[in-house]
């Protein structure tokens, strides 16, 4: 695991903040795409930066998790898409979070799963 | 859990479990047209029936499997995952099929449990 998991704070919730990450998130989505329209030409790049982004700012939190962030940016067009998740891990200590964002040409979805180490 | 066999390496192994989900998808949607009425509970079969094989294989991981379906209609779609975890006990593996009306995406990610 790479460093930085010692800064931690001792006694803080020992539950997933999902309020916290949303804003987070939201926050990482309007600084990548906010104003822009579909590209196809950016948006394998734009993916990359707020998977990239929403990680980083998650991690800096310095509490005790692992994290999985996905996100998915569908052009708009009428077609239609769906997704689901499924998570088996312990409910008391794991926790995920999904953000819907969209604007006049694209959809986005982000999903963040953190699951406790120890 | 506690069927898992002493002594087996505790690594995620991306290939079994790549059988395994296009297995369920094709159970699910496998010669079906897409439709609009019935992706909500495609989705929902699928990320249950990966899940239930996943941990019938009793081995010590947490799971998390995501599905998306679209419809093919010419629109552009691009998905990305990024994980902050343990690199030599962690993984995922995700698979892509589709059909003449749709795409299926699913991800698995599955995480050690300190035992």
């Amino acid at each position: 695991m790479t460093g930085g998991m010692e800064e931690f704070h001792n006694g803080s919730e020992g539950s997933f903040n999902a309020e916290e990450a949303d804003t987070i998130v939201k926050e990482c989505i309007e600084n990548v795409v906010g104003g822009g329209d579909y590209s196809q030409s950016q948006v394998n790049k734009w993916t990359a930066s707020i998977v990239e982004r929403c990680l980083t700012q998650l991690v800096k939190q310095g509490k005790p998790y692992k994290y999985i962030v996905t996100c998915a940016v569908m052009q708009k067009t009428g077609a239609g898409l769906h997704t689901a998740n499924s998570c088996y891990w312990d409910t008391a200590m794991d926790g995920s979070c999904t953000v819907r964002w969209e604007n006049r040409t694209m959809y986005c979805v982000v999903s963040v799963f953190a699951v406790a180490t120890a | 859990m506690e069927e898992f066999n002493s002594g087996e390496e505790v690594v995620f192994n991306p290939d079994e479990i790549s059988v395994s989900v296009k297995e369920c998808i094709e159970g699910v949607i496998g010669g079906t047209d897409y439709n609009q009425s019935k992706v909500n509970q495609w989705t929902a079969s699928i990320v249950e029936h990966s899940l239930t094989h996943l941990v019938k294989q009793g081995r010590p991981f947490k799971y998390i499997v995501n599905c998306t379906i679209m419809q093919k209609s010419g629109a552009g779609l691009h998905t990305a995952n990024s994980c902050y975890w343990d690199t030599a006990t962690d993984g995922s593996c995700t698979v892509r099929w589709e059909n003449r009306t749709m795409y299926c995406v699913v991800s698995v990610f599955a995480v050690a449990v300190a035992l």
